[in-house]
């Protein structure tokens, strides 16, 4: 276990030295913080685009952030050959694998933690600090940061096998299918007129392809006042499914990973 | 340490097995009920709107298009608006002024030269605002503009504007002055019951928020209702509405005798999609106006005197394209007479005039008349006659309206074919012309402060 966490570790302290994600990181802050100063829009809607707004900019970086610091990190060990002086040691190739992703879920979640800390500022500096509010508005980035988690667990599986390039492209495919196209494929096989290759075509690609879109709770905190049934139990098999997900990705991973040659 | 291959290949089977399951029978049901976007996005949205309405920013860019659209009201470019409202609600379907701003938009803004709107737009404004209450059912707003709707501009149809202004007082948040109109709703429905009743409630509660220290607003309603209450007491009594069956009063009631409106019309066509309208109606005092239609026989869903208006669900951007629905609300008549000409030839988008045949209908409801005139006729027409040809009491149950109807075909409509060189006129019977003219007899006695005791 200390293996894996000083692998861990490890990454989580690159992670935070790569520029490339701090500028990131620092245009999603920026662009939380200029988000309210937009007052053009409908006065009503306004509170409510504002959210959505700024809701959007947590996951798209949080997405963003995800893929770029999960497809370069066993293609880098291997290319500066930096991989053989840690297997060199009593390292197995599965705790490198789960090291490094545990080392980059850790990085990720506190660049989502400190977008939140900044979006609650932001908030309770327009709208005044409300206790309840904020218990609102923190749901959203606790379920970006599990859907972020399976991102980059697809991210690391398919790193052990293709170019980080052809990596970016494919994770952010995934993504992609599994958020705006989950609506799309459950229309499917719900609609009545749809065909039944097409219905069982869509059932098995939304049986495969994760559902990033379960972790997309930010209606109700955009526009508060609906009813929520079995809230806690949602969040909760939510999480079991990412956690699934994650190890069943990381499992494929290391069986990838152990045949490689490096 | 050797990787265990094939039991790990397994877990990873099972592993499959058991997302697949918490997904499909836990999660994503639950997700469905709680959290997914409502209304047709997923449907009607191209790829890359999609994408960048699923990124999580559907409402910012509803609102940054709401605000194009705005640029499109100032310019009049009234046809680049409809897309935009169809698209943000679509991707906010909780964006209630966009929806109320779109059925005000659709309903009532596509006008001819002469300012007559295009009724072929009402039943989408209507789907739009049925989509609105459906997406946002917790707030009153959508019920009563929808309501509104049927109230004000379609001013037929009365059970549903009391449906609609019904489903907007179940709400808590409905204001209190505008749950005033839901009795205005009663009584051109013909339940003055329910409409006194409304407002003795309304006047009660507005009376104990004052007493718990209400507000200028509370006071204010408190006072209007009850004045409200007082004018429509005298009403009920002065119109009859108190009388038992078969009851003679000691004074009879302004009702009594009916009073023959005189209606009457002639109508040329003296140029191409030209209406000239000439008509005669007994009723001295100024606020008399008849509802004139021209529309297709065939027309889907019309009505003797209008349409079943909500006979869709669809929002549909562009009116049905060949069919003409002309109505105009303001045959108004001064000293008894009417002459007014319908130009229909500068709209021809509007008025394509392609069918063969159509029908002209003349369309009178006491209950949508002034105060005024109501005295005489009340609400249903109790207090009011025509001559056989024009009284109707099957057109609208339990309402005795004016209705009459003449057939047109498109020759004459366009002047073509054996109308080349005639002029059409038609005219309805007991049509005289000079009739109208400096007569005195047939007046109508309105009380009032100048009437004879």
């Amino acid at each position: 276990m200390s293996v894996i966490l000083s692998i861990a570790s490890t990454t989580l302290g690159e992670a935070i030295r790569r520029r490339v994600l701090l500028v990131i990181l620092l245009i999603a802050l920026g662009s939380l913080i200029i988000a309210p100063g937009l007052s053009v829009l409908q006065p009503r809607g306004q509170q409510a685009a504002i959210t959505s707004l700024t809701m959007g900019i947590i996951q798209m970086t949080s997405a963003l952030i995800a893929i770029v610091l999960t497809v370069y990190m066993i293609p880098n060990e291997i290319e500066r050959r930096t991989i053989y002086t840690i297997l060199c040691k009593p390292v197995q190739r599965w705790q490198f694998v789960v090291g490094k992703y545990l080392g980059a879920v850790a990085a990720l979640g506190m660049m989502i933690f400190f977008m939140t800390l900044v979006l609650i500022f932001v908030t309770s500096l327009n709208s005044g600090f409300d206790i309840a509010r904020v218990q609102e508005l923190v749901k959203g980035p606790f379920m970006y940061f599990w859907q972020m988690a399976i991102l980059s667990a697809v991210a690391m599986m398919f790193s052990t096998f293709v170019t980080p390039l052809v990596n970016f492209f494919l994770s952010s495919g995934i993504f992609i299918a599994g958020t705006v196209f989950s609506s799309v494929f459950q229309s499917f096989m719900e609609n009545r007129g749809t065909n039944e290759l097409t219905k069982t075509l869509a059932s098995a690609v939304q049986y495969i392809i994760p559902n990033f879109a379960l972790y997309n709770v930010q209606n109700p905190i955009i526009n508060p006042g609906q009813e929520i049934v079995n809230e806690f139990g949602y969040y909760l098999q939510s999480v079991g499914y990412a956690l699934l997900y994650v190890v069943g990705l990381l499992v494929v991973a290391i069986l990838i990973f152990d045949r490689r040659e490096v | 340490m050797r990787i265990p291959r094939t039991k790990l290949w397994t877990l990873v089977g099972g592993i499959f097995l058991a997302q697949g399951a918490i997904q499909m029978f836990g999660a994503l049901p639950l997700w469905n009920q709680n959290y997914k976007p409502k209304g047709q996005v997923s449907s009607n949205l191209s790829p890359d709107q999609m994408i960048l309405a699923f990124a999580g920013m559907r409402e910012m860019i509803a609102n940054i298009l709401w605000v194009r659209a705005d640029t499109f009201f100032d310019q009049g470019m009234y046809d680049a608006v409809l897309p935009i409202i169809r698209l943000t609600t679509w991707l906010d379907p909780r964006a209630i002024d966009i929806y109320a701003t779109g059925m005000w938009h659709i309903g009532y803004n596509f006008t001819d030269e002469q300012s007559r709107s295009d009724r072929r737009y009402i039943p989408s404004a209507l789907a739009l605002g049925a989509e609105g209450s459906r997406n946002n059912p917790e707030t009153y707003e959508m019920f009563f503009e929808t309501g509104w709707i049927w109230h004000h501009k379609i001013a037929d149809g009365f059970p549903k504007a009391v449906y609609w202004m019904e489903e907007a007082r179940k709400r808590p948040d409905l204001p209190p002055a505008r749950g005033n109109i839901l009795s205005m709703a009663y009584q051109r429905n013909g339940e003055l019951d329910k409409a006194l009743d409304l407002m003795y409630k309304q006047y009660d509660a507005a009376a104990k928020r004052v007493l718990e220290g209400g507000e200028y607003g509370d006071r204010n309603q408190r006072d209007t209702v009850g004045n409200n209450i007082n004018v429509m007491l005298g009403r009920m009594s002065q119109r009859g509405a108190f009388a038992k069956p078969g009851e003679k009063p000691p004074v009879p009631f302004d009702t009594d005798p009916k009073f023959d409106v005189g209606f009457t019309a002639q109508v040329t066509i003296p140029e191409p999609a030209q209406l000239r309208i000439r008509a005669t109606w007994n009723v001295r005092p100024v606020g008399t106006r008849v509802r004139v239609i021209l529309r297709d026989a065939d027309y889907p869903n019309a009505i003797p005197g209008g349409m079943v208006w909500d006979a869709t669900n669809e929002v549909a951007l562009d009116p049905p394209k060949n069919l003409t629905y002309m109505q105009d609300d303001n045959l108004f008549f001064r000293n008894r007479r009417a002459d007014k000409t319908i130009d229909m030839s500068r709209d021809p988008t509007m008025y394509p005039l392609v069918s063969d045949k159509y029908y002209l209908e003349f369309y009178y409801n006491p209950r949508i008349a002034p105060p005024h005139i109501q005295d005489k006729f009340s609400w249903s027409g109790e207090g009011m006659t025509a001559k056989p040809e024009f009284l109707n009491t099957e057109i609208r149950e339990g309402q005795r309206v004016v209705f009459y109807r003449m057939e047109l075909t498109r020759d004459m409509l366009r002047r073509t074919g054996d109308w080349l060189d005639k002029v059409p006129v038609f005219a309805t019977p007991y049509f005289e012309e000079d009739r109208v003219r400096n007569t005195d007899d047939n007046l109508i006695q309105v009380p009032g402060i100048l009437a004879e005791p």
